[in-house]
């Protein structure tokens, strides 16, 4: 059971070690009445390998410590080593549930290094992705927070209706997730011709689906009693921790980096900030939801002005070949492109080679580029030094920044409001470790 | 895209008070109070290059100032520019991938803070170089909280030493991990195997950062 003989020297003299022992014996033998008590990393409701070590006077939480680095995979240094194109495809492995929105930053900051602008259709297809992502994220946001407070309805629906997203996705760029479909210069492939009737299959779809989930959860009286109230943030604190998104939204301040530096031309088109006052779980409930319906109106306006053209710029110093046609075996190829490669032109071969073995240079210079992902500023600060590789890139993942208002949020609430805190967090730990 | 803060006024929909200053309002009033730190314009970008010993005044006035009104540290991050003649790129003889080369005279790990104003809707980075064989540099921790784990981090990859954090320690890498990998000294090969192709190879923290493991 319990010890309570101090190693010599060192440990504290009431420190309690437990080794499968009655609870109540280990309860009696503490002091001060103060356990420390580890939940996670691997916790079905930390949302993936996030350990918060919890310090607890009796069921009330006194202090949340978030401890990361489980899941750390050096993609900044790796992206040191690779070509710029290849970074996106690194970049969209990071926050696994918004990989649009991390190559569409990344590439952004890119583009503003080499002074090109990408082709409108480009732009507006970027727009349409992202904001669809940008549900998809959401959804699962709703899918796993109603899975860990015991809605194992609003999981499956929230993962089906996903489902529907992702099918999009893949039909565009071959993959259901990690795409690297945002590439420096525009878009490694040119949309489907049912593109557009998927888009608004889709749009015919979604809204009702969120109806649904709204007379799941919004009067349901679980839902209310464990999201009301619980894990109050306000508007200072939010700015003081760096907190931005969903979060600073349902505090009460209508930022938002669409509207505040817009990106991509979504300046074009109209939409609303939604925003809460009460800075608690619930009101981040309330404003994600809304974020979605948001969402599907600015890709409505974008399907109605969704221009013709190119897809890529048309620098063949930069330009990836963008006139592939996506295949049955879910490959792009371009048959002419082939041709002219392989059969007629020597210098066009030695272009691509080029161009796909070592990349192009970028200027030397510093960008920070920050777009809002569906967790909040979604930041690439990117240092080049003029050759085929990035200097160094560094992330500014919303996940990681907005993990430390953990502790605040969750001081004197119980165990099981912990799960709320976290779940009305959204951290993704692809992003927050990195 | 958005090619500069400054033109991007909020609108009526995003309801923010106050009007964004220019790039260079920012840049004369950050110099008229401190006059001995250089600034530069690039990319749209302004950049505040600071002293570690004006670091803190520096941040702090950008965020009590009411024109600069800076109440976010939006983030932190590290640069590491080893001092002398640095290949990264071994394979130029082969490729003919340009040569990856930084030549400096002393090394610096440079740490760059980007500071905005939601209230006003412009931000603009900060700057500040701290010699790379043994970083030092004051924590922004009590102006900023969100600079916490931003620190650590940079403690964790870059070696730098925040004075006056609570606790600094490493966050993304394993507590016992030895070196600071984002430096671009941090010797590379991958994990620690004791020996390949009969020859003994140490592990990375020991080894040769020049040496090219076969």
């Amino acid at each position: 059971m319990t010890t309570t003989e101090p190693a010599p020297g060192d440990a504290p003299e009431n420190e309690i070690f437990v080794d499968g022992a009655d609870w109540e014996d280990v309860v009696d033998a503490v002091v001060d009445d103060t356990i420390t008590v580890n939940m996670g990393p691997q916790h079905p409701s930390t949302h993936g390998v996030l350990r918060l070590v919890l310090e607890l006077d009796g069921e009330t939480v006194l202090r949340v410590k978030p401890v990361v680095g489980y899941l750390h995979t050096g993609i900044e240094k790796n992206a040191e080593y690779r070509t710029w194109v290849q970074g996106t495809t690194f970049f969209t492995r990071m926050d696994y549930l918004a990989p649009l929105h991390n190559e569409l930053a990344f590439c952004l900051g890119t583009e503003r290094l080499l002074g090109i602008e990408v082709p409108e259709r480009a732009q507006v297809i970027r727009v349409i992705m992202t904001e669809f992502n940008r549900i998809a994220s959401h959804l699962v946001w709703l899918a796993t927070g109603g899975m860990e407070l015991g809605s194992t309805t609003m999981m499956t629906a929230g993962f089906r209706e996903r489902e529907h997203i992702l099918d999009l996705f893949e039909s565009q760029s071959g993959l259901r997730m990690n795409h690297a479909y945002i590439r420096p210069g525009g878009l490694a492939i040119d949309v489907t011709d049912d593109f557009v009737q998927r888009c608004e299959a889709l749009l015919e779809l979604l809204p009702k689906k969120i109806v649904e989930y709204e007379d799941l959860l919004l009067r349901n009286p679980i839902w209310n009693d464990r999201l009301r109230g619980i894990g109050i943030i306000d508007a200072e604190r939010c700015y003081a921790l760096g907190v931005t998104g969903p979060l600073l939204r349902a505090a009460g301040v209508p930022y938002d980096l669409r509207k505040a530096q817009p990106y991509s031309g979504i300046e074009r088109f109209d939409f609303d900030v939604p925003t809460e006052t009460a800075g608690d779980s619930f009101a981040r409930f309330l404003v994600r939801i809304e974020e979605m319906r948001q969402s599907m109106r600015i890709i409505r306006q974008a399907l109605d002005v969704l221009p013709g053209g190119p897809v890529m710029v048309e620098d063949r110093e930069i330009a990836w070949p963008s006139q592939q046609a996506l295949g049955p075996d879910g490959i792009g190829n371009d048959p002419e492109y082939i041709r002219h490669i392989m059969g007629e032109s020597m210098e066009s071969l030695i272009n691509h080679f080029k161009l796909v073995t070592q990349g192009f240079t970028v200027p030397a210079g510093q960008v920070y580029e920050a777009i809002e992902s569906p967790r909040g500023e979604l930041g690439y600060a990117i240092t080049s030094t003029g050759t085929n590789k990035p200097y160094r890139v560094h992330v500014r993942e919303p996940s990681f920044v907005n993990l430390q208002a953990a502790d605040e949020m969750s001081t004197g609430l119980m165990v099981s409001d912990i799960v709320v805190v976290v779940a009305s967090l959204d951290p993704v730990m692809g992003g927050v470790d990195r | 895209m958005s090619d500069g803060q400054t033109t991007n006024v909020p609108d009526a929909g995003h309801g923010l008070s106050g009007v964004a200053m220019s790039l260079e309002a920012i840049e004369r009033q950050v110099q008229t109070r401190f006059p001995s730190l250089a600034t530069d314009i690039a990319f749209g970008e302004l950049t505040v290059h600071a002293t570690p010993e004006t670091l803190v005044d520096l941040l702090q006035y950008c965020r009590d100032d009411q024109q600069l009104s800076c109440e976010m540290l939006a983030d932190l991050s590290g640069v590491h520019w080893p001092a002398g003649e640095h290949i990264i790129e071994r394979q130029t003889s082969t490729t003919g991938w340009p040569e990856y080369r930084v030549s400096r005279e002393r090394g610096v790990v440079e740490v760059l803070y980007v500071l905005r104003s939601m209230t006003r809707n412009h931000w603009f980075r900060v700057s500040v170089g701290t010699d790379d064989e043994e970083p030092r540099l004051p924590s922004v921790v009590d102006i900023y909280p969100t600079a916490n784990f931003h620190e650590r981090e940079v403690y964790d990859f870059f070696g730098v030493e925040f004075d006056g954090h609570p606790d600094l320690t490493r966050i993304l890498m394993p507590d016992d991990w030895v070196g600071h990998p984002h430096r671009k000294d941090y010797p590379l090969g991958g994990v620690d195997i004791p020996y390949k192709n009969d020859k003994y190879i140490p592990p990375p923290h020991e080894r040769n950062l020049r040496e090219v493991i076969r």
